[in-house]
């Protein structure tokens, strides 16, 4: 079975920094990776691709990351989504995982805490 | 409604996030020098690239990393990114503001709502702040590049 990855960032550095760290072989390989800069693109990327695994960005425009976790979890309830964002207070953590995420990285991370982070996502 | 200025504690929040990100993202520390005001008789140097988050909630005013374009195409090799160009650079720099607006967020609490960068060129200068306050610069050098961390910020008492 093809394991797909959603990037969810208003950010294309971001974006791009995830996508190669995919290609490191300590991670379980990934078929497909789609990118995703707001909300509403990713909503509607997820729907038609269905994503097993998505890295979401809170700080966005149009529809922000905690209005998108949301939605997924109502629409793709079987997708596991990490957190990537600057927003570092426990009450953001706590409240994105309340509402489907199941797991949160802080910005800025290093190279090793994005694999360890990945590794745990796709666990 | 009143407001307070940014005292030496959250100044100091500023500058570590500038030393995280630089340590984080490229494994290169930055030299953080002493913030400063820009009272009036100093003005600060904004570079190529401004990247600012407007703040509200129980806050007023912005925070902007202002830097040259030398130092954001070095930051952008260093992170992997092949890619140089402008539009590149106006989005790291945005990213850099977004990172430092999320680190005072854990300082000041979640009352403190940031906006979704906005990123500019030096000949579209950042619009003044709407804090009353007199704004820090925080200066940094990273390799050879000179940049500057400027928050404006009013806090609500």
């Amino acid at each position: 079975m093809k394991a797909r990855l959603l990037i969810v960032d208003d950010s294309m550095v971001i974006r791009n920094l995830i996508a190669r760290q995919m290609l490191d072989e300590r991670l379980p390989p990934i078929d497909l990776v789609d990118l995703a800069g707001d909300g509403e693109q990713a909503l509607a990327i997820a729907l038609s691709r269905k994503p097993d695994f998505i890295t979401m960005d809170l700080t966005m425009p149009n529809m922000d990351g905690e209005a998108c976790i949301e939605r997924l979890a109502e629409v793709l309830p079987g997708a596991r989504i990490m957190v990537v964002s600057a927003l570092s207070d426990k009450a953001t953590a706590l409240r994105a995982i309340s509402k489907g995420a199941h797991g949160f990285l802080h910005k800025p991370f290093s190279e090793e805490q994005l694999v360890a982070a990945l590794l745990e996502l796709m666990s | 409604m009143n407001y307070r200025a940014l005292n030496h504690e959250d100044i100091e929040v500023f500058s570590e996030a500038i030393s995280a990100f630089f340590l984080n993202m490229t494994h290169e520390p930055a030299v953080v020098r002493t913030a400063y005001l820009l009272d009036g008789s100093a003005s600060p140097l904004w570079g190529d690239f401004n990247g600012v988050i407007d703040v509200s909630g129980g806050f007023r005013g912005s925070i902007t990393f202002s830097a040259p374009h030398g130092m954001l195409s070095q930051v952008l090799m260093a992170i992997g990114e092949r890619e140089h160009s402008v539009d590149r650079c106006l989005d790291v720099v945005g990213e850099i503001a977004n990172m430092m607006s999320g680190r005072a967020r854990r300082h000041f609490g979640e009352e403190l709502a940031i906006s979704p960068p906005a990123a500019r060129p030096r000949t579209v200068p950042p619009a003044a702040a709407r804090a009353t306050g007199v704004p820090f610069a925080i200066p940094l050098r990273w390799r050879a590049h000179e940049a500057n961390l400027v928050v404006h910020l009013d806090i609500r008492r």
